[in-house]
This record gives structure tokens, C-alpha cells and sequence, in this order.
């Protein structure tokens, strides 16, 4: 186990260091100087570029500009951003946990509907039950998420009224920053009206995060589908049937849990698709993350917030990815030994 | 009275434009208290016929039909579906090929043999019930020879030798105290020195507990030490069956003939660096089976007669399928 963190930790390491250096290139081929890009102080004034040219070390070889500017990213300072001239760390450190809240909870949903519904279509192969989960996922998965997202608040907000259609909470609350998860936030919060509150905030992030949910939940039940048929065709689950055991108690037992591992497996990969997938639904439903402030940045061509979001973002997509990796390794004693490190 | 008696069981594998009859009419009787050994090559069958009999057999691939299944004079055919697996799985265990790969990897030793422990031989709370399934599951490892049962316990399948987990294969095997055991190449891909102990193990479970055993193996010299009666089977055909004493010394099956051959124990007498004898060519593929008997590409006796099927022909238990057995010639 130690052998395969300490893998897992110089992958991360590796890594990082390309993702920084594209970041840092990117300010380069943005058009514009370099120095601005990489630090957003459009408005300096000719002293204050000369003092920040020393401390990027412009004058130097790029290896030196390079690590001047990691220097810079991990003491924390990201640069301003071009078009607010406010920290791009501030920013980030607000609107980054809207994003991921909706994102952790659309996975939630995406897996907790899609896994058991692929196994209960491997259980019924070849029969009526499977057809019609795989067409209703094949068209699931086809459904584009603008079009989708417009449609749920058309129906579930304007006609039937029953959920709120933008926003993360209502005006009325209000909640103390602490964490930046709202639910997280309300939870911690002693106001009287904390479980209003809280009801309100659920409220408001079923919609999206079904939204965000559907096309992922359709290839989690692809997924969980074909590995379970997978599993049932191994003769570990041959031997248990001849052992006198129940289906029942060979699905619970024995299926369910080797196919889990095989899923979780996944997990990482889907969490990077099903980020993108939140961030265009943010648009639609006016949600307060980081996909809304990407996407002003395209249009103001604030090249500093492009940078170092997309940096952040790729950061913490990849540290879901290693989660995911050890949660698997955690669950399945063979990866345990196994000495890999891809 | 038989405990188990297999009359023409053929299995078809379900296609998309045509079945195919992997198995076709085979024959097979067990007496209590029997060591039989199935032989034959690779392909020829064995296994399926194994999994056919303990119904473990996807049905939506495999289609099982017999014309006979007498299980301890009950007539199986008969019952239901539900019935017939639980008299089965109650009184029959399978070894299966392969022992890692039939241990679910993610699940430890402890708890697989635990779960094999039948509900029956169990009393009084679910908490009393716990520690007499730990207790059994040591005395079961024991019973296979396994010592050192807490590491077992608590190991994975991959952490064990491939001969130890054929031992706790074994064990699972005997949780039920079964009447009928059948080991399927219990010792393929293992030391001899493994070998030995593993068939030494049945042979003792089958003197001191009276338990059958069908003994499946590739190779007839190797098992034909520990067999009291031996069925050769070619392509999924019944070849020839009777005791291992004439199997050994009088095959009247040019296919037995030709096994017998080319094994070198039994031809001692030959010079040294003589070839040994073997029959050309290889056993068909299931996609390109030959009509009638199925030696008759391969077989040095073939005449125009063996495109059709022979029959089954008894002569004092011994019993061969072939239109020109060898047992003029003795
Ligand atoms: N799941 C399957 N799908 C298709 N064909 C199969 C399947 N299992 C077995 N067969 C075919 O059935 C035939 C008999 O297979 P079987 O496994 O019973 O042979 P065997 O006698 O046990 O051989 P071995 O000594 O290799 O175990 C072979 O030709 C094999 O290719
Ligand atoms: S029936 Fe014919 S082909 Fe088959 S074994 Fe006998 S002689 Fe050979
Ligand atoms: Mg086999």
C-alpha cells in the first residue's frame, strides 16, 4: 500500500509540474506581455512592471521565469484578475466549491440511480427488462444538456412551479462564509432558520444537479451493466453457485461487490466530464461557480483568470483522480499488491 | 443400486445460426463408494459433462437434454427444476479447473468457506451459529491438511499457492459432506510432489468417508493409480468404459489404444529414443465436428461404416463405442 502511494504521489508531482508549465506557456502564446498575462496588472505603472519583471525574473532564462511563477502559485497568488482586478485566488476560493457542491451531488445521483439500474439489466440479460433500460439509456445519453436544462425549468419551474429555477439559496437567508460549500456552511451555521435554510438549498440544487446527473447516470448504467455481466460469467461465481448458494446471496456477496470495484474505477474519469457538464449548466441555471466565471473570462479575454482557473480546475480534477484511485486500491486487495503505477 | 446413472446426456451449445452438440449421448454410472476417473483430451467434453451434471450450466447457451438422470434411484428428469438443484447441490460438490479463478478474489478464505457451511448443520442462535461456522471452517482446513488456518483465514485467494487454494478448494468442497465429489483436473498445472498430495487426499476422503469421486483428468496414466473404473470420452463422445484393470490391459477402443500408446509409462518395454505411438492429427473444433463417429479422421481402423454412429456394446461391463473394437484381437 505504501509502494502504491508513494507511486501515486510522484504521478501527482509529475504531473503538476506539466500543468504548470502549459499554464505558464499559455501566458506566453496569449497575445499580450507575458508578465501582464501572468499577473493581470493591466494598470501598472512603468516602476511597478520594472519591480514585478524582477520578481518573475523576466530578464532571465525561462527556466527561471518558470519557477519564479511556481514560486508564485504555490505561496498562493495567482495574479489578478484582468477584467475585476481582484485575486484570482479570492475568486477561485468562492466560486470553485459552488461547482464542486453541485458536481459531487450530480455524481451522487448520477451513481446512485445508474449503478443498481446496470445491474439489474445485467441480472435480466437478454430480456425485456434490459432492452428498454439500454434504449432509455442510449436516448438519455443523447439528450443534449442545454436543451435538456431549459426543458426541466420550463416544466418543473415555470408551469408546475415546484422548484426554483437559478441560484444556489434564496435572498432572504443569509449565511456566514466559512467553508464556501453552502450546504456545508448552513449546517454549521446556528441561525434559527438554519433548516429552512437547508431545505431551500436542497431545493434549489435538485434541478441542476439532475440536469448535470443524466448523461453520466446512463454511462454509469452502461458501465455497471457490463461489468456485471462480466462478473456473472466468472467461474468464481460458477463455483459459488455449485457451493448451493441463493442467486440472491450470490449477487449480494459476490457480484455486487466485485463489480462495485470495477466502478469505482471509472469514477475518477467520469468526474472530469461530468465537471465540464456543470460548468454549462451553471450558465442556465445562474449557479454561482466557476463555470459562469470561465466563461466571462473567455468573452472579456481576461487571459490571467483563463490561466489559472483552468490550472485549478485541472488540479483538482486530478486529485479526484487519485482519490478514486485509492478508494479502488482501498477495495480491492489485488491492486493493493500489485505494483503499477499507472 | 447405482448412486448415479447417466444414460445418453448430450449438451448442445446455442447458436445464433445453428446449435452445435458439444456432448453428444454419453453414458455414465457411478456406484457408491467408486473412484471413476473421465478422461480424455483437451476439449473432449469433460467439463461440460461435469457442469451438466451439477446444472451449473448458463441456460441461455447451453441446452442439457439425458435420457436417463438417476440420482440414488430418483429419477431426476422428473422433478422440477428448484428440486432437482437442491437434491443435487446437497449430495454433489464440484471441484472445478482452474481453483484461483473460482475463489472470488475480492471476498477472504475465512468468509468463502464460511458461506459454504450449510444452514442444516447449524443450531441455536445466529450468535451460536457464528462460532460453530468458525469452528467448522478450522476443522474443514484441517481436514485438507491445512495447518496454519489463521493465516488461511484471513488471506486472499491471490495470496495463496495455487496447490493451497486447490485445498481450500477441496474443503469448500466437503463443507456439505457430500456423497459425490467431482474434481475437475484437481491437479493440472501443479508440482508432482503437489499432485501427489492432493490425490492422496481424495483417496483417503473416499476410503475413510466413503465419498465417490469422479476424477477428471487429461491424462490416463495419471490418474489410473487412484481409479477403480475409468470412462474415456473423444470429442465429446462416449468412447469406452470399464474397470481401470481393463482399460489398462485390454482396450477394445482404438482411441484407449492409442492414449495407452503414447504413454510412456506404459510402454516400457520400448528401446530408448523410439517414438512413441500416437494418433495424427488433432481433436476436432466444436465449428467442425465429423459426422458419425468422431475418431474417424484421426483413427487407424476407420472404415466407410464410420460415418454413421456406432452403438454402445456391453461386453461383462465393459463398454465400447466402435464399430471395429480391438477385442477380437485378445
Ligand atoms: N463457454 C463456452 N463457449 C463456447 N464453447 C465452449 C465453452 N466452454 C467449452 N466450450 C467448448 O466445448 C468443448 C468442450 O470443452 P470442455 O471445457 O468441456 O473440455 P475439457 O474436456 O474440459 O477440456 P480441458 O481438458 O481443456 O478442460 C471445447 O471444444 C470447448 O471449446
Ligand atoms: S467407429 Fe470407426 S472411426 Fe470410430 S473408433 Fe471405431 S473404427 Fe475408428
Ligand atoms: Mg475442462
Amino acid at each position: 500500500m505504501l509502494l502504491f502511494f508513494v507511486r501515486r504521489l510522484s504521478l501527482f508531482l509529475f504531473t503538476m509540474l506539466l500543468l504548470t508549465w502549459f499554464a505558464f506557456s499559455l501566458a506566453h502564446l496569449f497575445p499580450g506581455d507575458p508578465l501582464i498575462n501572468l499577473t493581470g496588472q493591466v494598470n501598472a505603472n512603468p516602476e511597478q512592471l520594472i519591480a514585478l519583471g524582477q520578481q518573475y525574473h523576466t530578464e532571465d532564462h525561462m527556466i527561471f521565469q518558470y519557477f519564479s511563477y511556481l514560486e508564485h502559485i504555490i505561496s498562493g497568488d495567482l495574479g489578478l484578475s484582468m477584467a475585476s482586478q481582484l485575486p484570482i485566488a479570492s475568486e477561485l476560493a468562492n466560486l470553485l466549491p459552488a461547482t464542486i457542491e453541485l458536481s459531487i451531488v450530480a455524481l451522487a445521483i448520477a451513481m446512485i440511480t445508474g449503478v443498481p439500474i446496470g445491474f439489474v439489466a445485467a441480472i435480466y440479460h437478454k430480456r425485456k427488462v434490459d432492452d428498454v433500460i439500454l434504449t432509455f439509456s442510449m436516448i438519455g445519453y443523447s439528450i443534449p444538456i442545454f436543451w435538456l436544462g431549459l426543458l426541466a425549468v420550463l416544466i418543473f419551474s415555470i408551469e408546475l412551479g415546484w422548484l426554483p429555477s437559478a441560484g444556489q439559496l434564496s435572498l432572504i437567508y443569509e449565511i456566514d462564509h466559512v467553508t464556501g460549500f453552502l450546504i456545508i456552511d448552513i449546517l454549521l451555521s446556528d441561525n434559527t432558520y438554519k433548516w429552512q435554510a437547508f431545505a431551500d438549498a436542497t431545493a434549489h440544487i435538485i434541478l441542476p444537479a439532475c440536469v448535470v446527473a443524466l448523461a453520466p447516470a446512463t454511462i454509469f448504467i452502461r458501465l455497471a451493466r457490463t461489468t456485471m455481466l462480466e462478473i456473472l460469467e466468472t467461474s468464481y461465481i460458477k463455483a459459488a453457485k455449485a457451493k448451493g448458494l441463493s442467486f440472491r446471496q450470490i449477487i449480494y456477496r459476490h457480484a455486487v461487490r466485485n463489480a462495485m470495484i470495477q466502478v469505482v474505477r471509472h469514477v475518477g474519469l467520469q468526474f472530469a466530464s461530468l465537471m465540464t457538464l456543470a460548468m454549462v449548466t451553471e450558465v442556465i441555471f445562474s449557479w454561482p461557480g466557476i463555470g459562469r466565471w470561465l466563461i466571462d473570462s473567455i468573452y472579456q479575454r481576461d487571459y490571467t483568470a483563463i490561466q489559472n482557473g483552468l490550472l485549478v480546475l485541472s488540479i483538482f480534477i486530478f486529485i479526484v483522480h487519485i482519490i478514486t484511485d485509492l478508494t479502488y486500491a482501498g477495495l480491492n486487495p489485488l491492486a493493493r499488491e500489485r505494483s503499477y503505477g499507472s | 443400486m447405482n448412486l448415479l446413472d447417466i444414460r445418453n446426456l448430450s449438451i448442445e451449445l446455442i447458436g445464433q445460426k445453428h446449435d452445435i452438440l458439444a456432448v453428444d449421448r454419453v453414458s455414465l454410472t457411478m456406484k457408491e463408494g467408486e473412484v471413476r476417473g473421465l478422461v480424455g483430451e483437451s476439449g473432449s467434453g469433460k467439463s461440460l459433462l461435469a457442469q451438466a451434471i451439477i446444472g451449473v450450466l448458463d441456460e441461455s447457451r447451453w441446452r442439457v437434454h439425458a435420457d436417463r438422470f438417476h440420482w440414488r434411484g430418483q429419477d431426476l428428469l422428473r422433478l422440477p427444476i428448484e428440486e432437482r438443484k437442491a437434491i443435487i447441490s446437497k449430495d454433489v460438490a464440484m471441484i472445478f479447473q482452474e481453483p484461483i479463478a473460482c475463489l472470488d478474489p475480492t471476498t477472504t478464505i475465512g468468509e468463502q468457506l464460511e458461506e459454504a457451511v450449510p444452514e442444516s448443520m447449524l443450531y441455536g442462535f445466529f450468535w451460536q451459529k457464528r462460532q460453530q461456522r468458525k469452528k467448522a471452517v478450522i476443522k474443514l482446513l484441517h481436514r485438507v491438511g491445512i495447518k496454519q488456518h489463521t493465516m488461511c483465514i484471513n488471506s486472499y485467494p491471490h495470496q495463496l499457492t495455487e496447490a493451497l487454494c486447490q485445498r481450500v478448494m477441496i474443503a469448500i468442497a466437503l463443507a456439505r459432506r457430500p456423497i459425490l465429489l467431482i474434481a475437475d483436473e484437481p491437479t493440472a498445472a501443479m508440482e508432482s510432489t503437489n499432485q501427489g498430495q492432493i490425490f492422496r487426499l481424495l483417496a483417503s476422503l473416499n476410503q475413510l468417508k466413503n465419498m465417490s469421486i469422479l476424477l477428471i483428468s487429461h491424462d490416463l496414466e495419471n490418474v489410473t493409480h487412484w481409479t477403480h473404473t475409468i470412462t474415456v470420452m473423444y470429442s465429446g463422445q462416449f468412447v469406452e468404459a470399464g474397470t481401470t484393470k481393463q482399460i489398462f490391459t485390454k482396450p477394445y477402443h482404438p482411441y484407449t489404444q492409442a492414449l495407452l500408446d503414447s504413454s510412456p509409462k506404459a510402454n516400457m518395454h520400448l528401446p530408448a529414443k523410439a517414438r512413441l505411438m500416437t494418433l495424427p492429427g488433432s481433436i476436432p473444433i466444436l465449428q467442425h465436428l465429423p459426422i458419425g463417429c468422431r475418431l474417424g479422421p484421426r483413427c487407424p481402423r476407420a472404415q466407410k461404416q464410420c460415418v454413421n454412429a456406432p452403438k454402445v456394446k456391453n461386453y461383462h461391463g465393459h463398454q465400447v463405442s466402435c464399430h471395429f473394437s480391438l477385442k477380437d484381437l485378445y
